[in-house]
């Protein structure tokens, strides 16, 4: 691992702890097991007036060799409900993580991003056309699956009782919980068109 | 060569221990790469300060698309200014070192601000002052116009001959040129 990539990690840990918004606890940063710090944890919080409020987000962080120079891998561990992050793996559209990254950026910087990216959703750069589709088509459908997202797996608050009852509903047919959640989400919340998505 | 001034990097292997948080103080004179002091610093036209080994690793890293690490202005190594400090415990010539540092470059007192939007920007305008394989500093100011190549190049390289040529080519185009005017 090249010394410049290590060193700046731990500089940059030490920034993402002290910093105002670790304070806040709107971001946080976690060494990993691995002994050469090149395997990350962060988490940021959901902003506020957004479905994700409440909500707190798991990323995994990995380290390229080539570190600051190439961007840091990350992806969102914790499932959420996204035009710009996948549904099913957690990848993260964003162009700072590709090529407008910038050596002088940090990993505060990129949390940071990853939660202004959580506010405003950028559908016309989607990484998941299914969110992205629903996100202009059905704003209203979009904003109530994204916050039932955010209580199933990010620890929301916010319940919205009718997705939860056909979650329910389809899981009595004998699927499987996150199977029919995605199913649902992915049709609108038709139950018939879920059902016949399930079956095919 | 004393190896324990206060600029050295120091031991690395406490990272934990309170003696690499920088003090406000030195925190101005980081490189915005390793976060580190900048050692053979340079200062990007931008006013963004970084190591020169750090920054040259950055527009290696990206040749065709080279942008400051912290504003994302138009940057290139000939833009950059060396920062010699007083006293500096390392007494080396940087620019023998690899990666070679830029060298400082003078201009002449006239030129000074002279120009609106001199050496800024994504136009890639360049200035080149006639110096080099170019006589006529005019027609180098003028052809250099978004042309991203970075000054006047190294001889025996395939640019140099390149431009060798076209100086040769203006020279008789300006010769004839003055021929016209004589005989109109
Ligand atoms: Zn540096
Ligand atoms: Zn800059």
């Amino acid at each position: 691992m090249a010394n410049i990539a290590v060193q700046r990690i731990k500089r940059e840990f030490k920034e993402v702890v002290k910093s105002d918004e670790a304070a806040k606890s709107m971001i946080h940063l976690d060494m990993g097991s691995s002994e050469n710090m090149m395997e990350l944890t962060g988490t940021i919080s959901g902003p506020p007036d957004t479905p994700y409020a409440g909500g707190t987000y798991i990323l995994d962080i990995r380290i390229p060799e080539t570190y600051p120079f190439n961007p840091p891998k990350v992806k969102f561990n914790t499932k959420i409900w996204h035009p710009n992050i996948s549904s099913a793996t957690g990848a993260i559209c964003l162009d700072i993580l590709k090529d407008q990254w910038a050596a002088a950026m940090t990993l505060r910087t990129v949390l940071l991003s990853l939660q202004a990216l959580l506010a405003s959703p950028e559908p016309d750069d989607p990484q998941d056309a299914v969110v992205a589709k629903q996100f202009k088509e059905n704003p209203d459908i979009f904003f109530q699956t994204a916050t039932h997202w955010t209580q199933a797996y990010a620890k929301g608050s916010t319940p919205v009782p009718e997705y939860s009852d056909k979650v329910t509903q389809l899981m009595g047919m004998g699927f499987e919980e996150h199977k029919a959640r995605v199913a649902l989400s992915n049709n609108n919340w038709n139950v018939e068109c879920a059902t016949e998505n399930l079956l095919s | 060569m004393s190896s324990d001034t206060p600029t050295s990097p120091g031991p690395t292997e406490g990272a934990t221990g309170g003696s690499e948080v920088s003090t406000d103080g030195n925190a101005f004179f980081e490189c915005n790469i390793c976060l580190d002091t900048a050692r053979d610093a340079v200062v990007s036209m931008c006013g963004h300060l970084f190591c020169w080994p750090c920054l040259h690793q950055w527009l290696e890293t990206r040749p065709n698309r080279q942008t400051c690490p912290v504003c994302k202005a138009g940057i290139s190594k000939d833009k950059c200014i060396p920062i010699y400090g007083r006293g500096a415990s390392d007494q080396q010539d940087p620019r023998e070192k690899l990666p070679p540092r830029p060298q400082g470059q003078r201009s002449e007192p006239e030129n000074n601000g002279g120009f609106p939007g001199f050496g800024f920007g994504d136009g890639g305008f360049q200035m080149s002052f006639g110096i080099g394989a170019f006589p006529f500093g005019i027609f180098a100011s003028t052809f250099n116009f978004n042309d991203g190549r970075p000054g006047p190049a190294q001889p025996g390289t395939p640019q140099h001959s390149e431009e060798q040529f076209l100086s040769k080519v203006f020279l008789w185009v300006a010769i004839l040129f003055m021929f016209w005017l004589l005989i109109a």
